[in-house]
């Protein structure tokens, strides 16, 4: 059994029908690239494995080494070590990174750290991640430019430390430095410890970042998988063969 | 003594004649007892300044004034300070104590009873008492209102500040205000600041769990030119209390004011932040957070009027309602037609944080001067989903995040808020009324999480 084992899994929203079935294994210390055109319900599994209220998993199952995610809040599920770096981060006015951060780690360990302990590692992450000092006053994603944002998600799976990161979209809006850098945070991640799912429409982050499997989404379904020479089919030719696979009824 | 109904101008010149007070300012007590027997009670649906508050349903006159005083010692926020403040401590109709550390005796500042100032530092105290408030201006948003003349008349309690020119303070001047006793009392503060003088003054407002109390306070404050002023006004009190305060502060030449109040406590607040802009470049600041409760109803109405050309003023109050409770805030700015150059900002924003709370804003404008800036604004919303949505999904229980959104929310008004131990207390008191709350009956608005979703 995979530690995260997805099968037949639907999921709607607004009533629409958005995942058709989708069956997925990943394990810790593999990297697996998810792609697929916009719409194809990519982001729409990120959050299904990472807990969504405003989804509704209609059928299916999905286990993480053995526990059914579907019946957990996303806070259980960050907890077991899920972690979801999302496509828009969100803006949280007033609540301070370093509050943010400090109350998030202190929750997934289940202890308190010590303040001294703390401050060191993430003052030592952000300098990896090239975050300046004085975000540590702002508000959680306030003001942020695209850029910061994702550093940002990075900076908290370094500290949270999760067994299952799900990074949605995490290249889009990124200049190829920034890109380089996000990149660079995710491989010092990596590990056996450490599943990767890397969502993405484009290829450009897969040239960073090797993946052990590619899979291609479309209508809500896995429709083709493969090796990373799949991403560099998808480079050259797009997503138009699939389509028309599909459309043809193969 | 007497009921706030029944004064007599013999109990009124026995009382003052007790506290040996000058014959000026037993005078004015009896002008303004005059003034009070020609003025009803407010009519709400009559008075356009008491609409936001039902009198007659939900303030009791007919009360015995509490005087003599009270030996219960109230704890302040500001014990826990590194810093020597200066203590005023009214309980029960009497100031019990004063308390002010050398340094400032050194510098000459005054913190002492107001009827003993009134004897001895009459050439202050006498063209100041009374100066900004209906005992003799007419027309303001608290003008020629009974329970501002009958606190005219019949303060019972009274401190008295005097900050000399050039006088800068660095820890702030503390006045506690205590009522055990149910009844009626009616505090009075006078605090003048000299040119180029910067003080902080805290009221601490609090009483007994149960005591039922009406406190009808009347507070002035004169900051001469430069002056840098902070009022900042903690409504802590039991949910028996009610509260009418008229804090009212004129602001001359390029003084800065803050006026920050946290009110939580009480049954009914009706909270009357002032400030006359008289002097050119002047600016004020109101702040207001609160956090209403079943059974509260909070009436806040900051009124600055710009009276002298480039002025500023910038207003933000922040609440979050829960259980059957209602705020009403009820900004006004008026503009002088000389007041050119004016900047001026108002803005209220709530949260309804269960089913029942009700919040109204009607942050008013009244411009009589074309060259100016003015905005001014109003939202009143709830949790945002995906705020919640984000905060969770990094591990932190539902009731963790709650808590960290609401107060996040407040933190916007402390901004640059530097005074010691204030911004903390009074998060404090807020972070107590979450935790004691019912954390699952909370309303969360899922709109941005389906816009999100959409993306």
């Amino acid at each position: 059994m995979a530690d995260l084992e997805i099968r037949g899994l639907k999921v709607e929203a607004d009533n629409t029908e958005i995942l058709r079935g989708v069956d997925l294994d990943l394990n810790q210390g593999q990297t697996i690239a998810l792609m697929g055109p916009n719409g194809s319900g990519k982001s729409t599994l990120a959050y299904a494995i990472a807990g969504p209220p405003a989804y509704e998993v209609t059928g299916g199952t999905m286990t993480w080494k053995g526990t059914e995610l579907n019946e957990l809040t996303p806070d259980e599920r960050a907890r077991l070590g899920v972690f979801l770096a999302m496509q828009y981060p969100v803006e949280v006015p007033g609540v301070s990174l370093t509050n943010f951060l400090r109350t998030a780690v202190n929750a997934v360990r289940e202890e308190d750290v010590p303040v001294r302990e703390f401050m060191q590692t993430l003052r030592a992450e952000m300098a990896e991640l090239d975050v300046d000092g004085s975000f540590l006053q702002r508000s959680v994603n306030e003001g942020f430019s695209g850029g910061e944002k994702k550093r940002f998600e990075i900076l908290q799976a370094a500290l949270l430390k999760p067994q299952l990161a799900v990074l949605d979209e995490t290249d889009s809006g990124l200049d190829v430095d920034a890109l380089k850098t996000v990149a660079e945070g995710v491989n010092r991640l990596s590990g056996p410890d450490l599943g990767v799912l890397i969502i993405t429409h484009y290829t450009r982050i897969l040239r960073y970042i090797t993946p052990d499997e590619v899979h291609v989404m479309f209508e809500g379904r896995i429709v083709a998988s493969g090796g990373p020479e799949l991403a560099d089919e998808l480079e050259t030719g797009g997503y138009e063969g699939i389509r028309a696979a599909h459309a043809a009824g193969v | 003594m007497t009921s706030l109904t029944t004064l007599t101008e013999e109990a009124l010149t026995g009382a003052s004649n007790a506290a040996d007070e000058p014959t000026w300012l037993r005078d004015r007590r009896l002008a303004a007892y005059k003034r009070t027997l020609d003025l009803a009670w407010p009519d709400s649906r009559a008075d356009e300044f008491w609409r936001s508050t039902p009198f007659a349903q939900r303030l009791d006159v007919e009360r015995e004034i509490v005087v003599g005083g009270g030996s219960v010692s109230p704890a302040s926020f500001t014990a826990d300070l590194d810093v020597e403040v200066a203590m005023a401590r009214i309980v029960d109709g009497a100031l019990v104590e004063v308390t002010v550390p050398a340094a400032m005796v050194a510098q000459g500042v005054l913190v002492t009873d107001l009827s003993t100032a009134a004897a001895e530092h009459v050439e202050l105290v006498e063209p100041a008492l009374g100066a900004l408030t209906s005992s003799n201006t007419e027309g303001t948003g608290s003008g020629a209102d009974r329970t501002i003349t009958v606190n005219d008349a019949a303060w019972t309690a009274g401190v008295f500040i005097h900050v000399p020119a050039e006088v800068e303070l660095d820890t702030p001047i503390v006045i506690q205000v205590h009522a055990e006793t149910g009844g009626a009392h009616l505090p009075r503060v006078l605090a003048l600041l000299g040119h180029h003088a910067r003080a902080s003054v805290y009221l601490e407002h609090t009483s007994g769990a149960d005591t039922d109390a009406l406190v009808d306070e009347v507070v002035e404050v004169i900051a001469h030119d430069a002056a840098q002023l902070d009022v900042v006004s903690f409504q802590q009190w039991g949910s028996h209390v009610d509260h009418l305060a008229l804090q009212k502060v004129q602001a001359h030449r390029d003084s800065r004011i803050r006026h920050l109040s946290v009110t939580v406590g009480g049954r009914t607040v009706r909270f009357l932040p002032e400030t006359d802009l008289v002097g050119p470049g002047a600016e004020t600041r109101p702040l207001g957070v609160y956090f209403a409760d079943e059974g509260q109803w909070f009436d806040l109405q900051p009124y600055v009027r710009h009276l002298a050309p480039h002025a500023t003023s910038d207003v933000l109050f922040k609440g979050a309602l829960q259980g059957n409770s209602r705020t009403v805030f009820r900004g006004n700015i008026f503009v002088d037609k000389d007041a050119v150059g004016t900047d001026t900002d108002e803005n209220n924003k709530s949260l309804i944080l269960t089913e029942g709370a009700r919040a109204d804003a009607t942050p008013f404008l009244e411009i009589e001067c074309s060259d100016i800036v003015a905005g001014h604004g109003s939202a009143t919303g709830q949790i945002d989903a995906l705020q919640l949505y984000y905060l969770t999904s990094r591990g932190i229980p539902r009731e963790e995040a709650l808590r960290l959104i609401v107060t996040g929310f407040f933190r916007e008004v402390f901004g640059d808020v530097d005074l010691p131990g204030v911004e903390d207390a009074a998060l404090t008191e807020i972070d107590e009324r979450i935790a004691a709350a019912d954390l699952s009956r909370f309303q969360v608005n899922d709109a941005s999480l389906k816009d999100h979703h959409d993306e």
